[in-house]
């Protein structure tokens, strides 16, 4: 009966994320595995198949959720101990996967352990990337790509006074996908043409880890390399999206190879006493990438003169970055606790380029590019903590960061001397916080912070310059009853002539996840995240010729409310059920229609201050329990996107309804 | 209550027998004692991974097994499970409980800013989150699948990712730990350096953003310097959005002109960010959607403007 308790406790009070469907969250097989030799065996293997049927804006289903149809190993499970921590290859290892067999999220991971000698680490993914040509870019960019992830770590002699550490990544996307571009000129029609994506980042790591006199050093060399060889072509006669403008475009490609390396060194020296810790990091890191374009384009232009235009660029860009941190706590009594930590960030970015153009083959362009971009960054903090009691904690801290911003922007023709723009600023930021944690009864815990801040500068409108911060929490913990709400605001003003720019948000959340028998738990949540932003802006905007607008605001209003419910059964320990409802709701500013007014300008921004739609998903899965070590499961789950407005009146809604049947068995 | 006691004297007596009398000054008793009370533990506790110290035999007696946490068990055995002869993590402040742990795991890279960590100054500390006996998660003696961990404090971070544009937490592909360490992190590089959110970086100091989206990393010829300045929350709302391609604005012209408006000392010229062209009428359609035509938003080898 408490292993019973335990396992809905653990359930329940672990379905807050509202995970999908499938697979199948209920325990199979033996609670504390089998012995096989020296081995402690934990298995389960989950094969099933998975459903979907969707109606709707397909697209946008596969941007958001994107499970198909077909057989799937759902999960598995494989965990093996060795009894006596000595065996002879291995003590631990652990296999677990998830979705293998097309589901669009995939992944697995290994662990392999021999106690003191070798720790292995594998983790692979694979995530099936669906753009659908969003509104927001005309529909011009759809993207049907998968993304791939590796790491490797092996580590050898883990427990040592002396470690050695390496480590392999490898990062790739490729998959068809769409981009644009304007042609042939700044008031062309937008057309969009075909790309082969193809990208990779390969990782190497060699490293190692080292005490001397209690100190330890850690020590790693990174080699990264990044390729990407995506061709851009078309090789059909097209015409863009504005049906007055009559270029058309009927060839082209470009092939823009983009190879470099970013070879680093990790240094980090640490160490901690009775008194004290100290903990310094070096970085360095030299981003170099080099670069070819060609670019063939022909067609006619609005005014319906044929084109033919080649563009040739070839350059290289440079980001060396160097950081350097150094902490230091002192544990002055045995209540105190005092933390500073300067830290250092020098990062430099410079990079040229020679751009050709030739237009009806003859030369129409060629311009010599020089940026340089330099951030350098100083930062120092000071943070105290005082434990009063046992039940009473306090902290506060006070925060400095000097930035220097260095800019030099040029272009030239070849043999034309540089005359280029520079400019040099700086930025100071002031900040303090204070929090205090208060546990007034044993299961019940409060927390409370505030934050204040004041930049001088700021890089852009939208950045933080007078902001504060409050934070406050509540949370009561009892074996099987967990509840908790939290209080949230950010508040910043950024205001200047023209551009006043201020943004409020404030997160309302509370949760309830009660396992009240052995045989039914709940887990309820909620949350408001509120947002509102007001900030000047300028553009061009009118007919028969645009005129400069700069007494209009944008106005944004979000308003989510966001919740979820689940409620699970075991019934007379042969079957689990489980339901649970997750909706995800913006109101936007409350507005029931779209506002209408006779100012086209009025009427553009109005549209997009807000963009309510609903978004929800409730789910239904049995599992039943035919033996110990045998389960039968089914699932539903529905999704439902709905726009209230749609966007540009253009609306991407859909409902789904997936599902799956699977049997969950550990041999 | 009276036969548990028996049984455990029992075990004491047999196990400070003739190599218990040896060491009878030590304060130390070695786990295969404690195993008498606490059977539920040792039968499983082969599979944590602090069982190492045990199995190899080569820690000290204050770095092995039970005693490694707990500390000396002697006065605690002989006094037949005397709780305040033994240290009981249910008695200690949040600080003595980090403490306690960083005896041996302040020796780790991913550990070295922890003193330092948001969640240390909130008091949440290892027991918090780990279980160190009853983990149900194979690696790291999680006390519950990551992400629930996470959410059961960050309530507002579980809302973005039940939204539709989110990255793929919920769904098992990534987890919190891949952007985050909750060990704290070293000071970011981007932002002034103020309020990490506990966010790795990479070895360049770079978001961790920039770990898989590798296409936006550069480095370029002409970068959109906010992005390098500001990091990518200047448009983006990482963890999850109702607008496409997690922006922070549904349409994409007024998350561009709410800085490109060329007013006051921004931007890397600090003389404003400028402003779109005068050829640009936002009333037609193709200018309201920016990345049509400036497609290397993030960053160009080829055109200042991002045009290619």
């Amino acid at each position: 009966m408490t292993i019973r308790l335990f396992i809905a406790a653990m359930l329940a009070l672990g379905l807050e994320a509202q995970q999908p469907v499938a697979p199948t969250q209920e325990p199979v097989g033996v609670l504390n595995g089998e012995t096989r030799g020296i081995y402690n065996v934990v298995q389960s293997w989950e094969l099933g198949y998975r459903f979907s049927e969707v109606g709707g804006n397909r697209g946008e289903y596969r941007s958001n959720t994107n499970y198909g149809n077909g057989i799937r190993v759902l999960s598995s499970n494989l965990i093996l101990h060795s009894k006596n921590g000595r065996a002879k290859y291995f003590d631990e290892l652990v296999l677990t996967t998830q979705g293998l067999g097309n589901d669009p999220y995939e992944s697995a991971m290994l662990r392999v352990r021999k106690n003191r000698v070798y720790e292995y680490d594998l983790t692979w993914r694979q995530n099936a990337y669906y753009n659908p040509g969003l509104v927001v870019a005309n529909g011009t960019h759809f993207r049907d790509t998968t993304y791939r992830w590796q790491d490797h770590d092996f580590t050898l002699f883990p427990e040592r006074h002396y470690k050695l550490l390496l480590g392999y990544s490898r990062n790739t996307e490729a998959g068809p996908g769409l981009s644009s571009q304007q042609f042939f000129d700044g008031r062309g029609d937008v057309i969009p043409y075909f790309a082969n994506i193809k990208r990779e980042f390969n990782t190497y790591r060699l490293g190692g880890e080292f005490d001397f006199h209690k100190v330890r050093l850690h020590v790693v060399r990174r080699w990264e390399f990044y390729k990407e060889d995506t061709p851009y072509f078309l090789n059909t006669p097209t015409r863009g999206d504005n049906p007055l403008d009559p270029t058309t475009l009927t060839q082209f490609s470009r092939s823009e190879p983009y190879h470099g390396q970013t070879p680093g060194w990790l240094v980090n020296l640490f160490a901690e006493r009775p008194r004290f810790a100290v903990n310094g990091r070096f970085t360095y890191a030299g981003g170099e990438r080099n670069f070819i374009l060609n670019e063939t384009a022909l067609g006619t232009d609005r005014f319906r003169n044929n084109q033919n235009r080649q563009v040739i660029v070839s350059g290289t860009a440079r980001r060396p970055v160097t950081t350097g941190d150094a902490s230091i706590s002192l544990f002055a009594t045995t209540k105190l606790t005092v933390v500073n930590n300067s830290s250092f960030a020098n990062t430099r970015i410079d990079g040229n380029n020679f751009f050709q153009e030739f237009d009806n083959a003859s030369l129409s362009g060629s311009v010599l590019n020089f940026q340089f971009l330099g951030i350098r960054l100083f930062t120092n903090s000071t943070d105290l903590r005082y434990q009063f009691s046992r039940k009473f904690s306090a902290y506060a801290g006070y925060h400095f960061s000097d930035r220097l911003i260095r800019s030099i922007e040029d272009s030239a023709a070849p043999g034309d001397a540089f005359d280029g723009v520079s400019a040099q600023q700086t930025n100071h930021l002031h900040a303090g916080v204070a929090g205090f944690n208060w546990n007034p009864l044993q299961p019940l815990r409060l927390h409370l912070e505030a934050e204040v801040g004041r930049n001088d500068n700021p890089f852009t409108i939208v950045s933080e310059r007078n902001y504060h911060a409050i934070s406050a929490r509540a949370q009561y913990r009892r074996k099987n009853l967990q509840a908790s709400a939290q209080y949230r605001q950010n508040y910043n003003n950024n205001s200047i002539t023209l551009s006043s720019y201020s943004s409020r948000a404030r997160n309302y959340t509370g949760n309830v996840s009660w396992a009240a028998r052995a045989w039914v738990s709940f887990d309820a949540t909620y949350a408001n995240l509120h947002l509102d932003t007001l900030g000047g802006i300028a553009f061009f905007a009118g007919t028969p010729s645009p005129q400069l607008i700069s007494d209009r605001q944008s106005l944004y209003v979000s308003n989510i409310h966001s919740g979820t419910l689940g409620v699970r059964f075991a019934l007379a320990n042969k079957a689990d059920l489980f339901v649970g409802y997750n909706i995800t709701r913006d109101t936007g500013d409350g507005r029931a229609s779209s506002v209408i007014t006779a100012v086209p300008v009025d009427a553009l921004l109005y549209s997009v201050q807000t963009f309510p739609l609903t978004y929800q998903s409730p789910l239904a899965r049995v599992s039943y329990r035919y033996s110990e070590k045998l389960r039968f499961n089914v699932g539903f789950q529905y999704y439902g996107y709905k726009e209230d407005f749609g966007l540009f009146s253009i609306n991407n809604n859909y409902r789904a309804n997936t599902g799956f049947a699977s049997v969950l068995w550990s041999f | 209550m009276w036969w548990k006691l028996t049984f455990c004297a029992a075990i004491l007596c047999c196990a400070l027998g003739p190599a218990g009398a040896q060491t009878a000054k030590s304060p130390y008793i070695g786990s295969a004692v404690c195993y008498g009370c606490h059977t539920a533990l040792s039968q499983q506790f082969f599979k944590n991974p602090h069982y190492v110290s045990i199995a190899t035999k080569k820690e000290t007696p204050d770095n092995t097994g039970c005693e490694g946490c707990h500390g000396p068990g002697r006065a605690h055995a002989e006094n037949l499970g005397k709780k305040s002869l033994i240290i009981a993590f249910s008695d200690l402040s949040k600080k003595q409980t980090l403490e306690n742990c960083l005896r041996c795991h302040a020796n780790n890279l991913s550990k070295a800013n922890i003193q330092r960590s948001i969640h240390t100054a909130s008091d949440v500390v290892c027991n918090d989150c780990h279980s160190i006996h009853k983990s149900p998660e194979p690696k790291y003696l999680l006390a519950k699948k990551q992400n629930e961990l996470c959410y059961g404090c960050h309530g507002s971070v579980r809302a973005q990712f039940s939204m539709p544009f989110k990255h793929r937490v919920n769904e098992g592909v990534m987890t919190c730990s891949d952007c985050h360490n909750s060990h704290g992190t070293f000071a970011p590089d981007w932002r002034m350096g103020a309020r990490p959110r506990l966010v790795d970086q990479r070895l360049g100091n770079e978001e961790p953003c920039l770990r898989c989206h590798t296409e936006k990393r550069g480095p370029f010829v002409f970068e959109h310097a906010s992005i390098r300045v500001e990091g990518c929350e200047s448009c983006h709302s990482p963890h999850g959005s109702m607008n496409a391609k997690l922006l922070r604005r549904p349409v994409v012209f007024t998350l561009c002109l709410e800085c490109h408006n060329g007013a006051g000392t921004f931007g890397r010229q600090n003389n404003g960010v400028p402003s779109q062209s005068s050829s640009h009428n936002l009333l037609d359609p193709r200018y309201q959607k920016c990345t049509t035509c400036h497609v290397r938003i993030h960053g160009s080898n080829s055109d200042p403007n991002f045009l290619r």
